[in-house]
């Protein structure tokens, strides 16, 4: 599909080109697009899993950000105000969709499915390298709330205390919910990747804990 | 190191409380020891590290084009944007309006100069696209493409058209016939378009219409230059 | 004199005649075996959810959901001079992607003789992705992850499928029934016709095509159907609730529904028509976009 081709303004800085889209420069508004289309888009994407409903949350987040423009202020850089609204956007979606998963209430332990613990299972490590594809894969099969706080964390970077205040839970919930979800993850790729070494048995034993 | 131990230990316990907190940087000071003596929970220090630099690495995705032409035609639909063209848009470009006001006397001054002396510079007047047609003849009309945003898109779009009259001869006939009516509805929605722009500039769904039909119609002559039947 | 003439009539017609039914009688079985010869049935073991893809030029490719965890497909095609390649992937064990596509290799070989028709079996939770230039597509009781259809000319009909489903057709008519889930479907001259959908999401578009939808909005539904020029009839029942959205610019708009008007958007659209208001609770949204076409909304 044929790229649009647009007319970036040369060696505009973002605050200029913030300025400018305050006051209604399309050319302005098509460079900030550009210049923030793809982290926006690869955080929705990594949020829901699905292209689709990624695009029209880009779509959704770049509209109120250009709506509500004109009240930003440059108390914070703009790519982070940006970020932020894109978050909230794709968590207003999953709630809307009546995932309720994306809680995270201490004692909410719906989406929580049993985390296995292979101990004895030493061949199917990842072995230092994990396949982007499966990755992606592996993250979009995660339940909402574990997809949520993983992407955030270890993808976006986000500390915990911003976690819990975006997801209004607390800075424990949302470590205990990362730690599930990289475990989660971990389960899923070693799965789905087979074992490293050829001819290896596959076995998932389920050692019992010694005290 | 113990690694005929095959039990899930208290110390196992522990660490995995630890580990998440240790991995953020934070010090724990029984992980590294517990690291030394337990192969297992090493595997799985490894493997949540490997994950964690892995995410860390993923690449940024592109979204379609699409996203953008919906934005835009939403936010030009709402009248976000700013008059294009007329004698004063580069003006307010100019930063030293945020300078002090001696300056911006001197601004002002210097844009009535440049007023007085730049050529007219009427949007509905601003191109002359020539837009072939799916007949392959080129029909000289004023494309209207450019007030949504999409003149890089007509490019484009033309460049395909260019593409796809020096691949068509390939393509069988029912193949060929088929992409030259969608081509031919789609050319027939531009032309549309165009017209009810030229009497209502302000024709937002004329705008969304017109750019859509562009989009699609890159959308088709790509998938005709893709399409290898088989062989 | 005229009977020797009657015979010999007889003889220069009927024996050409036989000597064909002789000679089609000594190739008919023949014929049989290269058909059963031509016709080749496969099966795979496959892992949970796995990614299945078809890339043909012409013939009817069938795909329905099984409740086996393999991907059984019979295939068949009319010339010697067209195959049909299968790559696993991974090579042993169960597969987590299959992958089946036609491969003409004569160029001369044109028209129906490239012909190669598809029957698949697939297990639920498949990711289907099917390419057919100028044949028909059909999907059938498929609960699947995504499914993606595209042909230039085909026609696509998919039926009782959950999931995600991408259909685009650029001259094909595309039919999508009792779908659940989430559904796009683009043509550029065919027509689009959707019954009893129960999809989240539905996206439609056609440029010179129409547009027929039979069935209810289901609560929190989000649909979107826009065509330029070709008519759109949506026909739903009197208990649907829906908040609409419509407009045309040089079409018509007509309306049997009972809408409770809403406050008209900001900035009004030059010369359309356009009707924006609640049906019951509006629970559902519709919005409905049209160029120069007639959008009708009728009750069942």
């Amino acid at each position: 599909m044929s790229q649009q081709k647009t007319a970036a303004p040369k060696a505009a800085s973002e605050t200029q080109l913030v300025a400018r889209a305050q006051r209604g420069d399309e050319e302005a508004f098509t460079a900030l697009f550009e210049m923030h289309k793809r982290r926006v888009y690869s955080l929705c994407l990594r949020m829901t899993g699905n292209t689709a409903e990624a695009e029209d949350l880009t779509q959704e987040a770049f509209l109120q950000l250009f709506r509500k423009i004109s009240t930003f202020r440059g108390e914070s850089a703009f790519s982070t105000w940006l970020h932020r609204l894109a978050v909230n956007v794709v968590l207003m979606h999953l709630r809307k969709k009546g995932l309720q998963q994306v809680s995270l209430d201490e004692v909410d332990t719906s989406q929580d499915e049993p985390v296995k613990r292979d101990y004895g299972d030493n061949d199917r490590r990842l072995m230092g390298s994990v396949d982007r594809i499966s990755l992606t894969r592996a993250i979009a099969e995660l339940p909402p709330g574990y997809r949520t706080v993983f992407v955030l964390h270890d993808v976006e970077g986000y500390e915990h205390n911003e976690i819990a205040e975006i997801m209004k839970c607390s800075v424990g919930n949302s470590k205990s919910q990362l730690h599930k979800a990289r475990m989660k993850l971990r389960d899923w790729l070693r799965q789905n990747e087979g074992p490293m070494t050829p001819g290896e048995p596959v076995t998932s034993d389920q050692a019992p804990t010694e005290r | 190191m113990d690694e005929t131990r095959r039990y899930r230990t208290a110390e196992c316990d522990r660490f995995e409380l630890e580990l998440d907190a240790y991995m953020d940087g934070e010090v724990r000071p029984s992980v590294p020891g517990h690291l030394r003596e337990c192969v297992f929970c090493k595997v799985v220090f490894e493997d949540l590290t490997a994950l964690r630099t892995a995410a860390r690495e993923l690449p940024l995705e592109e979204p379609s084009p699409v996203v953008w032409a919906n934005i835009r035609a939403q936010l030009s639909a709402e009248g976000a944007f700013a008059e294009k063209g007329g004698v004063w848009s580069w003006f307010w470009q100019l930063d030293f309006l945020r300078r002090p006001v001696p300056v911006s006397a001197f601004a002002c001054m210097l844009a009535l100069g440049c007023w007085l002396t730049a050529p007219q510079n009427n949007p509905q007047t601003k191109t002359t696209a020539s837009l072939p047609t799916s007949a392959g003849e080129p029909t000289v009309v004023r494309s209207m493409v450019f007030l949504a945003g999409g003149e890089g898109l007509e490019k484009a779009v033309r460049e395909l058209e260019k593409a796809f009259k020096a691949r068509e001869a390939t393509l069988a006939p029912d193949v060929k016939a088929t992409y030259e009516n969608s081509l031919s509805s789609l050319d027939a929605s531009i032309r549309e378009c165009n017209d009810s722009l030229q009497r209502e500039p302000g024709n937002s769904l004329a705008h969304e219409y017109l750019f859509a039909a562009y989009s699609q119609k890159a959308e088709v002559l790509s998938s005709a230059l893709e399409i290898d039947e088989g062989r | 004199m005229a009977d020797r003439q009657q015979q010999k009539t007889i003889k220069t017609t009927a024996m050409p005649f036989a000597l064909g039914i002789f000679l089609c009688s000594l190739a008919l079985p023949g014929i049989v075996l290269a058909a059963e010869g031509n016709r080749i049935e496969k099966t795979f073991e496959v892992a949970p959810n796995p990614r299945v893809t078809l890339s043909n030029t012409r013939g009817q490719i069938l795909v329905r959901g099984w409740d086996k965890q393999q991907v059984h497909i019979v295939y068949s095609v009319i010339s010697p001079r067209v195959e049909v390649d299968s790559d696993v992937i991974p090579a042993s064990g169960p597969a987590d992607k299959v992958h089946f596509s036609t491969h003409i290799l004569d160029p001369l070989v044109s028209g129906k003789d490239q012909t190669a028709d598809y029957s698949l079996d697939v297990p639920m939770g498949t990711d289907l992705e099917i390419r057919d230039t100028l044949g028909s597509v059909k999907i059938d009781k498929l609960q699947g992850d995504d499914a993606t259809v595209e042909t230039v000319g085909g026609s696509i009909v998919v039926s009782d499928f959950t999931g995600h489903l991408f259909v685009r057709s650029i001259g094909g008519n595309i039919d999508v029934i009792r779908a659940a889930g989430r559904v796009e479907a683009y043509s550029i001259t065919g027509d689009l016709h959707f019954v009893s959908p129960t999809t989240s999401k539905l996206r439609a578009t056609t440029t010179s095509g129409r547009i027929l939808f039979e069935g209810d909005f289901p609560d929190g539904g989000d649909y979107s159907l826009s065509e330029y020029s070709g008519d759109m009839d949506i026909i739903c029942p009197p208990s649907a609730s829906f908040e609409l959205n419509a407009k045309t610019d040089r079409g018509k708009l007509e309306n049997e529904m009972p809408i409770t008007i809403r406050h008209q958007p900001a900035t009004p659209l030059s010369s359309a028509n356009s009707l924006f208001g609640t049906h019951l609770s509006g629970k559902a949204t519709v919005n409905l976009k049209s160029f120069s076409g007639t959008i009708r909304i009728r009750q069942r």
